[in-house]
């Protein structure tokens, strides 16, 4: 998707008026600003915590491996 | 309650040492102290895992770092461990470095081991030792859990290639000042082994191959591990019985 284009989404009312209420006051100008800022936060964190997961998994894998060896722990 | 696991201790050093060792004295001093002869294998993986789980390795299945040549990780134990269990009730609990997985395990705590907690040389093991030390102050400070739960994992690793050395007994005494700075921000306290270590001629359980690519094993795992309490009412008998003292004092008879 090209950068400045957007879509929309439904969310439960409720949930909407909630929002509104939430950014009165601060520097988020509408609801979709401030679920697009959460979205965003939510992503980076969980993307985040997927990175360290497979970090571990191919080389760090194969170090761990030579050291448990070294100390007689595995074969 | 704060939990103090530390693999690989023995009292067959910790007692002839204890003029050098003044905080394990003060412990012993305070609380009471006795040897847990072990029902199972004095193996780190499976004993860790059965003394935060309650479970036997039979129950809960969990021998080996690696299995079919993967390392085995927290998920693929299908046990729910007493921080899982407490966190659901509603107890602040925080867990830094069990290992039975590598690297070792956390709970609540955002943490990097060196060497991803298998440290071998005495400078990669100092460093990891400190590094615990530093974190676990900083939680037992600011954070103030209800439980938590530190193992070091310092005197194993030195003592399977420095079984005999003196560099054994430097180790000690750095653990030593380690529970000095831990043990003044809690009560209540456990300090246990999930082994003890002796002689690699004179273990009455073969547990290492004698030679590994790095060098000599000097020393195997022994089944008789350490165990101080302090102001702990619960009877401590078998690893296990660490999930049970946890379990009975923050959730009664549940
Ligand atoms: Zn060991």
């Amino acid at each position: 998707m090209s950068k400045g284009s957007y879509t929309t989404v439904s969310i439960p009312v409720q949930l909407a008026e909630k929002i509104e209420k939430r950014i009165e006051g601060t520097g988020f100008n509408s609801v979709s600003s401030y679920v697009t800022y959460v979205l965003r936060q939510v992503l980076s964190s969980l993307e985040e915590k997927e990175k360290k997961k497979e970090a571990f998994s191919k080389e760090d894998e194969e170090k761990v491996k030579k050291r448990l060896r070294a100390l007689g722990y595995i074969d | 309650m704060l939990v103090i696991g530390i693999d690989g201790a023995t009292w067959d050093i910790i007692e002839p040492n204890l003029d050098k060792l003044e905080n394990f004295r003060k412990l012993i001093q305070e609380g009471k102290k006795s040897t847990i002869n072990l029902s199972q294998k004095p193996w780190s993986p499976s004993v860790w895992c059965s003394m935060f789980s309650g479970k036997s390795p039979e129950e809960h299945g969990h021998r080996d770092f690696v299995r079919n040549g993967e390392v085995v990780r927290r998920e693929d134990i299908k046990v729910d461990f007493i921080w899982d269990i407490l966190q659901e009730k509603g107890v602040s609990v925080r867990v830094l470095g069990v290992p039975f997985v590598i690297p070792p395990y956390n709970f609540n705590v955002d943490f990097e081991f060196v060497a991803n907690g298998v440290p071998v040389e005495i400078g990669e093991i100092e460093k990891d030792l400190e590094n615990i030390t530093e974190k676990a102050e900083e939680i037992l400070s600011k954070e103030k859990p209800e439980v938590f739960i530190v193992v070091y994992t310092t005197l194993d690793r030195v003592c399977h290639l420095h079984w005999g050395e003196p560099v054994v007994l430097d180790m000690y005494r750095k653990l030593d000042e380690a529970l000095g700075r831990l043990i003044k921000h809690d009560k209540e306290v456990i300090v246990i082994s999930d082994h003890g270590f002796c002689d690699y001629d004179k273990a009455p359980v073969r547990t290492l191959p004698r030679k590994t690519p790095r060098g000599e094993i000097k020393g195997d795992h022994h089944p008789d591990a350490v165990l101080i309490t302090r102001n702990v009412q619960y009877q401590i008998k078998q690893p296990e019985d660490v999930f049970f003292a946890l379990k009975e004092k923050y959730m009664g008879g549940e």
